[in-house]
C-alpha cells in the first residue's frame, strides 16, 4: 500500500505524504507529519484556495506558525499559516480583542493549512523525501523550549496598565456606541408603532429580536406551570371513598417499595459479604 | 484452605436464608434482580400489580412492625443478617459436638497416680510444664492425679450465644474432691492444685494425635485461673478446658476476708493474726470464680428459656463489644458479663420476655450509658444468704461492682474504673448514634471497628513492663501486689491511673488504656513472666478547650489544697502572682507554638510518672505528635505551621478592610471573600512573608516587575493568595460577556491605582486579576460580578426566544466566584469549632501529594472528606489531635461505600434528615450518570460539583487501595514501638508501577525543600533571611513553578496518551503511565493523529503511538527542567 511516488516520498492511504520532522540537529528520534494538498467540496474560501493550499496533521505543539512558515518556505514562498486544534472550516478569528483579553491557546498537536503562493509547492512538499528530516529549531531560527520559554512567557504576561487602560477604554467606546445605535433604532421602531394623528399604526413585521424584551424559555415555563398548580388546588382530595381508598393503597404500596428496595439493599450488601462485622 | 471450606458453607447457607423473611413477600417477588454483577443498585421496579395487590393480614403485620420498630426495616434486616454471619452453622456444630464427646471420652481415662508433694514436679513428663508462675516456690500440700469426676460443657456455646469468629467452647472439668483439701483455699495452694491438673491432663492429652494443638492460657489474664486452648487439627477453633470445683465454702471468699498470708507470700515471719491480716479480695474471687461456672450456666441457660431472642441480644452486644476491643484480656467486659447484664435486665424486668434481639441491645446499652457501676453497683442475687457480702462492702474494695447470683462474687472484680467509664462513654455515644436518622446506625454500632489509636486523640504506651515492679515498690503497694499474685501490671495498674486521672484533670475526657491480653503460651514451655506482656497503651481523649494550655493554676497558697498540689506536682509548683491579683500555687508548662502547646499532656505525663511511680521517660512512648514533622513549614521552625496561617489570615483581613473603604470607586464593594485554602488554615504549607534579594532577578523597568534570570536557580515561588471581590449591581454593567470582561479589567487597574495610592502598596493589574503585594505576602484579587454566570448562560434563538442553558464557562466561574469562597468562610468556621480542623487538612492533604494524588482529589475535596469526619464523627467523637484525625481520614477513605452511598457533608449542620433521604434517593436514582466519588454538601445535593472532574474510577479505585494500605502501614508503625523505621514510610510512594519516570533537576524545583526527605541540597532562591518586608517596592515573581508549567503542557499535549503525576509539595519525579487504550492500533484517521506513526502491514496502514519521538519530546519541552527520562517497561513496544 505504499508505492513511492517519488523517489523516497513516503505516501500513504488517503493520499497523506509521511515527512519526518525532528526538534533539533542532536534529536535521536523524529515525528511523522502527514501532508495533503486541502481538498474540501464544500469549502470555497479566499483564504484557502484548493490548489494552492497544504493540509498538515501532527504538528509538535512546540511548532508555532512563525516555525512552520520557516520550515515549509524551503518548498516556495509561503501567503498564510493557519494552525488549530481540530480540522474545519476556515473562521475569522475574533482576534480583534487585545491579547489581554484572548484565553491562552492550548499547547496541543495542531493541524495546520498552509497556503503558497505557488501551486508548485505543494507538489515540492509532497514529494520531500521522507528521510530527510525537517528541523524545527536550529541556529538560524533557535526555538524557546522549557525553562527558556516559560521566563519569556513570564515576561511576556506582566501587563502595562496604561496600556490595557487604552484597550479597555476603545472597546467599551465601540461598545456604547453600539448600544446607543440599537438604543435608538428601537425608539425609532416603537414610534413607528404610535398611532398617527389620524389614528392609524403603521403594522411592520419585526425583525427577530428587535422586540424590546424577548421571550424567555423560562417565562413560558412558569405559566405552564401556574396553570398546572390553579388546577390542583381545585381538585378536592377526600371527598369520595374510592379517594380514600386509594389513599390507603397507595400507603401500603409504598411500604412494599420500600420493604423490596431494603431487601435488594441487603441482597447485594450480602453479596459483597458486607454484613461480616470484622 | 480451610478458609476456603468455610467461605463456601456459608454462601449456600445465605441463600438458603432468602426465604427468611416475609415469606408471602418472598414468594412474590420476582426471581432475585441479579444486582450483584454489576454491583450498582438500581431502582426497584415493581410492576403495578404487584405493588397494588389486595395485602394479607400477615404481610401487613410485617410491614407495620418493621416500620414502628425501626427507623426503617433496613435495620432490622440488616441485625438479622449480621447475626447470620456471626453464627455457627448446623454443620460446624456437629463437627464441635463430636469433638467435644471424643475429649470428654478421653479424660475420663486419666490415670491414677501416686500422692506426692505439692512442689514435686516429677511425676510430670514428657516435656509439658506447669502453666503457673510458683512465685514463691514454698508450698504445703499434696497432689495426685484422679480421673475427673465430670466434664461439661458450658459457656457461651450450649447457651448459643457463641460467635464467630474466634470460637470458644468451654469445658468444665471437675477436679475430684480427693484431689483437694478444706486448707487449700489458703496461699495459692488451691490455684496451684488446678494448674498441676491441667498440666496432668495436657500430658494426658498430648497422646492422642486427634486432639490437635494445645496450649496453655489463662482467663482474662488471670494468672491463677490457667486454661488449656485444645485447637484441633481439623476444625479451627479453640477448646478451653477449666478445672473447676465447688468445694470450699462461699463466705470464705468474703471481700474482706484474708486467704493468702503475708509471712507465706514474703517469707519472713511475722507474728500477726488473721484480722490483722490484709484483705485478698481479688485472690478471693478468683478461686471463688472457679466454684460457680456450673450454677452460672444453670442460671443463665434458665433465663435464656424465658426470653426467646436472649441468645441473639447477647450475639449483638458482643459484636459491639468485640468492635470497640472490650472483650478481651485483663479485666475485660466479657461476653460472659454481656450475657448476665441481660439476664439482670430480664430478671428485674427492665426489658420483657418478648423483645427483640434489637430492643434488648439497645436497652443494654441505655442500661449501662445511664447506670454507673462504679458507684451503685448491681447485684443479680435475689436472696443472698447471710453470709453474703453486701454491695458496700463490696465497693469498698472493688472498683466496679456486678453481683452474680449467688451474691458472694463480684463478676467485674479486675475491671478498672476507666474501663467501665469507657464502656459507658461508648455506650452514651451508641445510642446518640442510634437515635440521629442521618447517621447509618448499623453500621457506626456494629460494623466500624474502634481500635484504640483511631479512637483515643493521643496514645501512649508504657514499655519495659518490668518497670512497673519498681513503682509498686514506690507506690507502697505490698499488699495488692499480694492479693493480685504477684501480677505487678494489674497492681500499678489502677494507681497510675488514678494519679494520670488527677494530673490531667479538666485537659482529658476520659483516660483509658488497652486491656493486656491473654498471653499464650505452648504446653511445653514455661509460663512467661509478667514482663513480657506487649506494652501496656493508654489512649487520652482530650478537652478541646483545656488540653492546651500552658497553665495549671492551683489553689491560693494559704488554702488546705495547696499542700496536695505541692505534693501532686513537686517541685514544679510554684507561687505565682496573677493579674488579678491572686497569689496561687501555678505549674507551667512549655509550649511556644500551638503544636507544642498540644504535647503539654505529653510534659505532664512524663512528669507525674517520674515523680511518683519512678518511671523513666524512656518507657513512656508518647504517640501524639509524630506525623508533625512531615507538615513543618520549614526546618528551623519547630511549628506546624499554625502560626503562620493565623499570619496570613490576619494580613488577608487587614486586606479585606482596606479594600472597603478605599475611596474613589465608581462602585461600591458589596463583599470580600478569601477564596484560597490558606485563608481557611488548611494550605499545606502555609505562605511565609518573604524579603527578597533584588540582585537575584532581572528587572522590568517599565512596570518594576521582577523576572526570573535564566541561569540562576528557580526563584522562591510564591503563592498568590485569591480573593474574591463583589462589585455592586448597577444598571451600568453592560448585559454582555466581552463587555463585562473589558469592565473587570478596568476595575482591575483602578483598584490597583488606589490601592498604590492610598496604602502605598506594589500592585500589578493584569485583565483577570490583580495582584497585590503585601507584607511579604501575595494576594490576588479577582473582580467578580454577580450576574456574571447569568449572562455567560443566556442566549438568543433565532426565532428571538431568550434560553437559558447551563455551559462549562459559567460553571467554572460560579465555582471561583460564589462556591469556593463559600466553602471557604464556611471551613474557616470549622476551624474555629475544632482547632486541629486545618492540621488534619494538612496531613491528608501532604499525604495525597506524596502519593501523587493531589490532581485526582483536588484540595477542595479533600477539605470536604475532612470536615466530614468533624461534623459526623460516629462512631467516634471529632478528631482532637491530627494523628488521630489523620487516621480516620485514611479509614473513611478507604472503607466507605463509594459505589452505593453518597457522603453527606452536613455544613453548618443545614441538612434535615429529609435532606438526607432525598439526597440518598436522587443519589439511588442516578447513579450511573453521577460522578464515582459523590459529596453531597446544604449547597449542592444533587450534583457533587466538586468530583466531578475527577477522581475516575480506576484513580478512585487506587486511592482507596493506597490508603487501605497506608492505613496498615502507619498504625503498625505508630502502635510497635520495635519497628525502627521511620513514620514518613506512608509518605513514600510505590513508583513501580509506573511506565515512565521523568526525573527533574533540584535546581529547578522550587519547592523543594517542602519534599517528605528533606534534600541534601539546597538551593539560594533570593530571599533574605534579615529584616521585615517594606512597602512600596518591585513587584516579585509570583506563581511562578517550572513543574506545574510543565506538568500542564505535558498534559495537554499528551494527556490522550498518558496520564501524568508528581507531587506538589517538592516532588522531583514526574511519573508517566500510558493508557492502554491508546496503544492499540488504529486505522489512519485524519481526527485520531496525535503523536502517532504509521505502521504500514500489509494493505492497513495502522497507526500506533511514536513513543520515542514521545519520550524526546518530554524531553524538549522540559529543556533545562528535565535531568532524564527513564523508561521503566517495555509495554509500549507494539
Amino acid at each position: 500500500m505504499a508505492p513511492s511516488k517519488a523517489k523516497h516520498a513516503c505516501v500513504i492511504s488517503g493520499g497523506f505524504t509521511v515527512l519526518s520532522l525532528q526538534f533539533s540537529t542532536e534529536s535521536t528520534a523524529q515525528h511523522n507529519i502527514f501532508v495533503k494538498e486541502h481538498r474540501l467540496r464544500a469549502e470555497k474560501t479566499p483564504q484557502r484556495p484548493l490548489d494552492r493550499t497544504l493540509f498538515v496533521l501532527n504538528i509538535p505543539p512546540y511548532c508555532s506558525e512563525g516555525v512552520i512558515r520557516g520550515l515549509f518556505s524551503q518548498f516556495g514562498p509561503i501567503q498564510s499559516v493557519e494552525l488549530r486544534e481540530k480540522p474545519g472550516s476556515f473562521e475569522h478569528s475574533t482576534s480583534k480583542l487585545a491579547k489581554y483579553f484572548t484565553p491562552a491557546r492550548k499547547r496541543v498537536f495542531r493541524v495546520g493549512y498552509i497556503v503558497f503562493q505557488k501551486a508548485t509547492s505543494i507538489t515540492a512538499a509532497k514529494s520531500h523525501p521522507h528521510d530527510v528530516p525537517l528541523v524545527v529549531s536550529t541556529e538560524q531560527r533557535p526555538v524557546r523550549t522549557g525553562l527558556k520559554k516559560w521566563i519569556h512567557q513570564y515576561k511576556e504576561s506582566i501587563v502595562q496598565t496604561d496600556k490595557m487602560q487604552e484597550e479597555v477604554d476603545a472597546y467599551m467606546q465601540a461598545y456604547d456606541k453600539r448600544k446607543n445605535e440599537e438604543a435608538n433604532q428601537q425608539k425609532k421602531q416603537a414610534e413607528e408603532q404610535q398611532e398617527d394623528e389620524e389614528g392609524w399604526v403603521k403594522v411592520t413585521r419585526g425583525k427577530s429580536g428587535a422586540k424590546a424584551r424577548p421571550h424567555s424559555e423560562m417565562a413560558n415555563q412558569k405559566a405552564l406551570q401556574k396553570e398546572s398548580r390553579k388546577r390542583k388546588r381545585k381538585e378536592l382530595m377526600n371527598f369520595y371513598t374510592w379517594q380514600h381508598r386509594n389513599t390507603q393503597k397507595e400507603h401500603i404500596a409504598e411500604l412494599r417499595k420500600k420493604f423490596e428496595e431494603d431487601k435488594q439493599r441487603i441482597a447485594l450488601l450480602r453479596a459483597q459479604r458486607k454484613f461480616r462485622p470484622y | 484452605m480451610k478458609g476456603d471450606v468455610e467461605e463456601k458453607m456459608e454462601l449456600s447457607e445465605s441463600s438458603h436464608g432468602e426465604e427468611d423473611y416475609g415469606p408471602t413477600v418472598a414468594k412474590r417477588a420476582k426471581p432475585e434482580v441479579v444486582p450483584e454483577t454489576h454491583g450498582v443498585l438500581r431502582p426497584v421496579k415493581l410492576s403495578r400489580g404487584e405493588l397494588y395487590k389486595p395485602p394479607t393480614a400477615e404481610e401487613l403485620n410485617q410491614l407495620k412492625e418493621a416500620e414502628s420498630l425501626f427507623h426503617c426495616s433496613l435495620l432490622k434486616m440488616q441485625m438479622e443478617e449480621l447475626l447470620k454471619e456471626v453464627a455457627l452453622s448446623s454443620r460446624r456444630k456437629q463437627q464441635i459436638d463430636t469433638f467435644v464427646q471424643n475429649v470428654t471420652e478421653l479424660l475420663q481415662t486419666v490415670s491414677q497416680t501416686h500422692v506426692v508433694e505439692i512442689s514435686d514436679l516429677s511425676w510430670l513428663s514428657g516435656g509439658v510444664k506447669v502453666p503457673f508462675l510458683l512465685v514463691p516456690k514454698a508450698a504445703k500440700g499434696k497432689f495426685h492425679m484422679a480421673p475427673p469426676v465430670s466434664v461439661s460443657v458450658i459457656g457461651s456455646y450450649p447457651l448459643g450465644t457463641c460467635t464467630k469468629p474466634g470460637i470458644c467452647v468451654d469445658m468444665a472439668v471437675t477436679i475430684p474432691a480427693d484431689v483437694l483439701h478444706p486448707k487449700d483455699a489458703l496461699n495459692q495452694r488451691y490455684p496451684r492444685k488446678r494448674a498441676l491438673y491441667l498440666a496432668g491432663l495436657a500430658q494426658h492429652l498430648a497422646s492422642f494425635p486427634s486432639i490437635g494443638t494445645m496450649h496453655y492460657s489463662c482467663l482474662h489474664g488471670n494468672r491463677l485461673r490457667p486454661l488449656l486452648l485444645l485447637t484441633p487439627a481439623a476444625l479451627p477453633e479453640d477448646y478451653v478446658l477449666w478445672t473447676p470445683a465447688g468445694f470450699f465454702r462461699p463466705s470464705r471468699f468474703h471481700p474482706q476476708r484474708n486467704n493468702v498470708r503475708t509471712d507465706w507470700y514474703t517469707g519472713v515471719r511475722s507474728s500477726q493474726t488473721e484480722t490483722a491480716e490484709p484483705p485478698t479480695p481479688h485472690y478471693n474471687s478468683s478461686v471463688l470464680g472457679d466454684m460457680l461456672p456450673m450454677s452460672h450456666m444453670l442460671f443463665l441457660s434458665a433465663v435464656s428459656s424465658r426470653c426467646s431472642s436472649f441468645a441473639d441480644g447477647v450475639a449483638l452486644l458482643k459484636v459491639w463489644l468485640r468492635q470497640r476491643q472490650l472483650d478481651q484480656g485483663a479485666g475485660c467486659f466479657s461476653g460472659f458479663l454481656g450475657s448476665m447484664l441481660l439476664a439482670y435486665l430480664l430478671n428485674s424486668h427492665r426489658v420483657s420476655n418478648t423483645m427483640t434481639a434489637y430492643q434488648l441491645l439497645r436497652n443494654s446499652l441505655h442500661f449501662l450509658a445511664s447506670n454507673n457501676l462504679t458507684e451503685n453497683g448491681i447485684s443479680l442475687a435475689k436472696d443472698p444468704d447471710s453470709t453474703a457480702p453486701s454491695l458496700a462492702e463490696f465497693h469498698s474494695v472493688f472498683q466496679v461492682v456486678f453481683v452474680d447470683p449467688s451474691g458472694h462474687l463480684n463478676m467485674c472484680a479486675d475491671m478498672t474504673a476507666s474501663t467501665y467509664k469507657w464502656v459507658q462513654h461508648e455506650a452514651v455515644l451508641s445510642l446518640q448514634f442510634w437515635d440521629d436518622p442521618t447517621v447509618d446506625g448499623f453500621h457506626t454500632l456494629l460494623m466500624t471497628p474502634k481500635p484504640m489509636i483511631r479512637t483515643a486523640d493521643h496514645v501512649f504506651q508504657l514499655c519495659g513492663l518490668a518497670q512497673l515492679q519498681a513503682s509498686c515498690k514506690k507506690l507502697n503497694l505490698l499488699n495488692e501486689l499480694m492479693d493480685n499474685s504477684g501480677n505487678y501490671i494489674l497492681t500499678a495498674l489502677p494507681f497510675i491511673l488514678s494519679l494520670l486521672q488527677r494530673g490531667l484533670g479538666e485537659r482529658v475526657q476520659l483516660l483509658t488504656h488497652s486491656l493486656s491480653p491473654d498471653p499464650e503460651w505452648s504446653v511445653d514451655s514455661e509460663a512467661p513472666m509478667h514482663k513480657f506482656l506487649p506494652p501496656l497503651s493508654f489512649g487520652l481523649l482530650l478537652n478541646q478547650e483545656q488540653a492546651a494550655s500552658v497553665l495549671e493554676r492551683g489553689p491560693p497558697a494559704d488554702s488546705s489544697k495547696a499542700a496536695d498540689f505541692r505534693q501532686l506536682w513537686g517541685s514544679l509548683s510554684e507561687l505565682r502572682r496573677f493579674q488579678d491579683g491572686a497569689i496561687t500555687e501555678a505549674v507551667v508548662w512549655e509550649g511556644d507554638t500551638s503544636s507544642q502547646k498540644r504535647l503539654v499532656p505529653h510534659q505532664i505525663i512524663k512528669h507525674l510518672l517520674l515523680l511518683h511511680a519512678d518511671i523513666p521517660a524512656s518507657c513512656v512512648r508518647y504517640i501524639g505528635g509524630m506525623l508533625d514533622d512531615v507538615i513543618k513549614p520549614g526546618r528551623k521552625v519547630c511549628s506546624t505551621g499554625e502560626e503562620e496561617c493565623l499570619k496570613v489570615v490576619q494580613s488577608y483581613d487587614d486586606l479585606s478592610r482596606k479594600l472597603w473603604r478605599l475611596e474613589g470607586l465608581p462602585l461600591s464593594i458589596t463583599s470580600v471573600q478569601g477564596a484560597h485554602p490558606a485563608l481557611r488554615y488548611t494550605q499545606v504549607f502555609p505562605p511565609v512573608p518573604l524579603k527578597l534579594d533584588y540582585t537575584f532577578f532581572d528587572q522590568n523597568k517599565m512596570s518594576k516587575s521582577l523576572v526570573p534570570l535564566e541561569d540562576k536557580p528557580c526563584p522562591v515561588y510564591i503563592t498568590p493568595i485569591k480573593v474574591i471581590c463583589q462589585m455592586e449591581g448597577s444598571g451600568k454593567w453592560p448585559h454582555d460577556k466581552l463587555a463585562i470582561r473589558h469592565i473587570k479589567a478596568a476595575f482591575h487597574i483602578s483598584l490597583g491605582e488606589l490601592l498604590t495610592r492610598q496604602h502605598r502598596y506594589t500592585c500589578q493589574p493584569s485583565a483577570t486579576h490583580l495582584d497585590v503585594w503585601k507584607d511579604g505576602l501575595a494576594f490576588r484579587i479577582q473582580v467578580a460580578y454577580h450576574r456574571e454566570p447569568q449572562v455567560l448562560r443566556e442566549s438568543l434563538s433565532p426565532e428571538g426566544l431568550l434560553i437559558i442553558r447551563d455551559n462549562e464557562e459559567a460553571q467554572a466561574l460560579e465555582m471561583t466566584t460564589i462556591h469556593q469562597p463559600l466553602l471557604t468562610s464556611t471551613l474557616h468556621g470549622l476551624q474555629q469549632l475544632h482547632s486541629c480542623f486545618g492540621a488534619v487538612c494538612r496531613l491528608a492533604k501532604r499525604w495525597l501529594g506524596a502519593q501523587l494524588l493531589s490532581d485526582d482529589i483536588s484540595e477542595d475535596t479533600a477539605d470536604l472528606l475532612v470536615g466530614f469526619l468533624f461534623l459526623q464523627p460516629a462512631p467516634f467523637t471529632p478528631p482532637g489531635s491530627p494523628q488521630v484525625g489523620f487516621l480516620r481520614f485514611l479509614h473513611l477513605v478507604s472503607s466507605f461505600d463509594w459505589r452505593n452511598n453518597p457522603l453527606v457533608v452536613n455544613l453548618n449542620g443545614q441538612l434535615t434528615a429529609a435532606d438526607y433521604t432525598e439526597i440518598k434517593n436522587d443519589f439511588m436514582a442516578s447513579r450511573e450518570s453521577l460522578p464515582v466519588m459523590f459529596i453531597a454538601t446544604p449547597k449542592d445535593k444533587k450534583l457533587s460539583m466538586w468530583t466531578k472532574q475527577s477522581p475516575s474510577v480506576q484513580m478512585l479505585q487506587r486511592v482507596v487501595l493506597l490508603a487501605a494500605e497506608s492505613l496498615k502501614v502507619l498504625e503498625n508503625q505508630l502502635m510497635d514501638a520495635s519497628l525502627k523505621q521511620d513514620i514518613r514510610v506512608a509518605m513514600r510512594p510505590p513508583l513501580d508501577a509506573y511506565d515512565v519516570l521523568i526525573h527533574l533537576c533540584p535546581r529547578q524545583v522550587p519547592l523543594l525543600n517542602q519534599a517528605v526527605d528533606t534534600p541534601h541540597v539546597t538551593f539560594s532562591r533570593g530571599t533574605l533571611d534579615v529584616g521585615v518586608p517594606k512597602a512600596g517596592q518591585a513587584m516579585p515573581v509570583i506563581d511562578f513553578n517550572p513543574v506545574s508549567l510543565y506538568l500542564a503542557e505535558l498534559r495537554d499535549a499528551f494527556g490522550d496518551l498518558a496520564v501524568f503525576f508528581c507531587d506538589p509539595y517538592g516532588g522531583t519525579v514526574i511519573a508517566v503511565l500510558w493508557k492502554p487504550k491508546a496503544f492499540n492500533p488504529l486505522p489512519f484517521k485524519t481526527a485520531q493523529m496525535v503523536a502517532r506513526h504509521v505502521k504500514v502491514t500489509g494493505e492497513e496502514a495502522l497507526t500506533v503511538p511514536n513513543v520515542e519521538a514521545i519520550l524526546e519530546d518530554f524531553r524538549v519541552m522540559g529543556q533545562d527542567l528535565v535531568k532524564s527520562v527513564e523508561l521503566r517497561t517495555e509495554k509500549w513496544l507494539v
